[in-house]
């Protein structure tokens, strides 16, 4: 399937990296671009594109209207939405109104693959569901599935999904990703609460692990249990929580 | 930063009308009294509620006339000229002067004792032979205590704007020693950037991002000169991650922080200055197994920052010389000395053959401010 995009920026050469690092996305064609808010509104209805490269800051109207006046037309399916920005402070109402992703000029052809990624897996849920007549959108659970913070002078759209295992820090956890880790200022119980059980498990009082990603529970000689991560890491498990795993692992 | 000096002026507290025409009063009990006693010395009799009635009654008299002069004419008084005071001053004090004793005398049909009946004006005239002199120098006194509260004042403003001139000066010291920090760095690693460029565009790329991510955190910081251990962490990560870049896999980082101590505040830019200088310095004279090892630790009301790298010995380059390597200490000493005067220290050592080891120990004070909105939940 190809996902048809258009770049709005008012800037060329910023549309010019765009469009030169997507050509690394094979499933991604470009069939137009809007140099104002008012280009792209028009250009979003003639074309009906599955995803929308959006810049916050343009003449006239901003992002934020565009989205507004799209989504007052009925006939319109809603594209996906990749806010591209030098401005972090609109990170929040980008992560509001749903957009995929929030990418902070300048970015790294990277970062924009990930932002691809995940706005290809969107696509193709809300794809399926509509193929599914009348599918209820999200699975109706109040679980968070997606986390938004700043790290590391990066605005994140996490998804639960990517989050290998949570350690607690005093009043701080640190999330574990494949390849990177981030400090968050939070409660360990506040995220246990956010997080789907059956996705997630506490198995410690300062550690929670995405059962995704979890190998084995080893009985260490001393008696004491430790959870052995996909990647090899271990992530002890206090006793209190061991009947709870085993419970789980019996089950599947 | 622009703190208006304050122009208001508190009034002393003896000058509220009750305070000040209380205090009057008393002041003339005390004269009948002594003249109570001094009377009998002589032999001579007159009854106390008399004479406390006659003091107490000028005595209110002065203190109501003077405390509306304040009111009234306080301001002039203080900033009045010799001219001024000589024909405007001086004649109005003869007239208060009057004034008041004939308000007296109204009140004291019967005095002077042991005379024969007297008209109004003979008993005015009376007393005016007597009083003038001393109500004009009651008159002038309360002149001299309102020019010494004027003086005292304006001696207080400029001791306070002493005060907060020094408090600005320091407050531009700091923002200049903060300044000082970032470009240097800024032009290495865009110079970096601008040589990756023609063997390695990606590697270009991300490290413009992270430059671009370590701007955009610096000009949010501003002029904040305090920040939380787990934000200057942040920033020496992505500073970080920009020298292993410059030094592919020459140097082994290792970085720990108790987590007790993220919430604790640090001078904002105090540790990357430190890095910056062992990789100048130290580790770029390496070819290999470079280390360089950053501690946060806690001990007692004390946060203990160290950074170590095994570069080079003290001796190659002296923490004082001239190349260069004073700058950046320098500012941290000094930034460190306007924070926090005695209550830190500094210091640099040679810890082991080729280590050297700075580390800085500061009094351990908490964030009590409110954290960023970020992070947030979605479904």
């Amino acid at each position: 399937m190809m996902i048809h995009a258009i770049l709005a920026d008012d800037e060329v050469l910023a549309r010019q990296k765009l469009r030169q690092l997507l050509r690394e996305e094979p499933e991604v064609e470009i069939v137009g671009e809007g140099a104002s808010a008012s280009e792209t509104i028009d250009l979003v209805r003639a074309t009906g594109p599955e995803l929308l490269f959006l810049d916050i800051r343009m003449p006239g109207m901003d992002g934020f209207d565009v989205i507004g006046e799209l989504s007052a037309s009925i006939d319109l399916a809603m594209p996906s939405i990749i806010f591209t920005t030098a401005h972090d402070r609109y990170a929040l109402r980008a992560f509001d109104i749903h957009a995929v992703d929030y990418l902070l000029k300048p970015f790294t052809s990277e970062r924009l693959h990930s932002a691809v990624q995940r706005a290809r897996e969107q696509i193709y849920a809300t794809k399926q569901i509509a193929g599914r007549s009348n599918g209820r959108g999200q699975n109706g659970s109040s679980y968070t599935t997606r986390i938004v913070f700043k790290s590391r002078g990066r605005i994140l759209f996490l998804s639960v999904s990517d989050i290998r295992w949570i350690g607690a820090e005093e009043n701080y956890v640190r999330i574990c990703t494949e390849g990177e880790t981030h400090l968050l200022r939070e409660t360990m119980s506040r995220l246990e609460e956010r997080l789907d059980p059956q996705m997630f498990l506490r198995v410690h009082r300062s550690a929670i692990v995405n059962l995704q990603y979890l190998k084995e529970v080893r009985t260490e000689p001393n008696g004491e249990f430790t959870v052995v991560m996909v990647n090899g890491q271990k992530v002890a498990m206090s006793r209190s929580y061991h009947s709870r795993i085993s419970e789980l692992l019996a089950r599947s | 930063m622009f703190l208006p000096i304050s122009r208001t002026r508190p009034q002393p507290i003896f000058m509220h009308p009750a305070i000040f025409v209380s205090a009057s009063v008393l002041l003339g009990m005390l004269f009948a009294l002594q003249q109570w006693m001094s009377v009998r010395l002589w032999s001579y009799h007159i009854g106390i509620p008399l004479l406390l009635e006659a003091w107490g009654l000028q005595y209110f008299l002065w203190g109501v006339i003077c405390w509306l002069l304040w009111r009234w004419m306080g301001t002039r008084i203080q900033q009045a000229s010799v001219f001024y005071i000589i024909t405007r001053v001086l004649p109005l004090s003869i007239i208060i002067s009057i004034a008041e004793e004939m308000i007296w005398v109204l009140c004291f049909p019967n005095l002077p004792l042991r005379h024969r009946p007297m008209t109004y004006w003979q008993r005015l005239a009376f007393q005016l032979d007597a009083e003038l002199i001393y109500n004009m120098v009651i008159f002038w006194c309360a002149f001299a205590l309102f020019r010494g509260i004027g003086y005292y004042q304006k001696f207080r403003e400029k001791e306070d704007a002493a005060a907060q001139l020094a408090v600005q000066l320091a407050h531009a010291q700091l923002a200049t020693l903060r300044m000082q920090l970032n470009p240097h760095f800024l032009f290495n690693t865009m110079n970096s950037i601008s040589s990756l460029m023609r063997t390695d565009v990606v590697a270009a790329d991300t490290m413009l991002e992270q430059l671009g991510s370590l701007l955009r955190i610096t000009l949010e910081r501003g002029e904040v000169q305090f920040i939380r251990l787990n934000d200057e962490m942040e920033f020496v990560e992505m500073y970080l991650s920009l020298q292993e870049r410059r030094f592919e896999g020459r140097v082994r980082q290792q970085l720990s922080v108790h987590p007790e101590l993220h919430d604790a505040l640090v001078p904002a830019m105090i540790l990357q200055p430190l890095i910056e200088n062992a990789y100048t310095h130290g580790l770029s004279k390496l070819d290999s197994n470079g280390l360089l090892v950053i501690e946060a630790l806690r001990e007692d009301t004390c946060l203990t920052l160290s950074v170590l790298n095994n570069g080079a010995g003290l001796n190659s380059s002296l923490p004082n010389g001239l190349d260069g390597q004073g700058v950046g200490l320098a500012n941290i000493r000094s930034r460190l000395q306007l924070h926090y005067g005695e209550a830190q220290t500094f210091c640099i050592r040679e810890v082991a053959q080729d280590q050297v080891r700075v580390t800085i120990t500061l009094p351990l004070q908490f964030s009590s401010g409110p954290t960023e909105k970020l992070p947030r939940f979605g479904a």
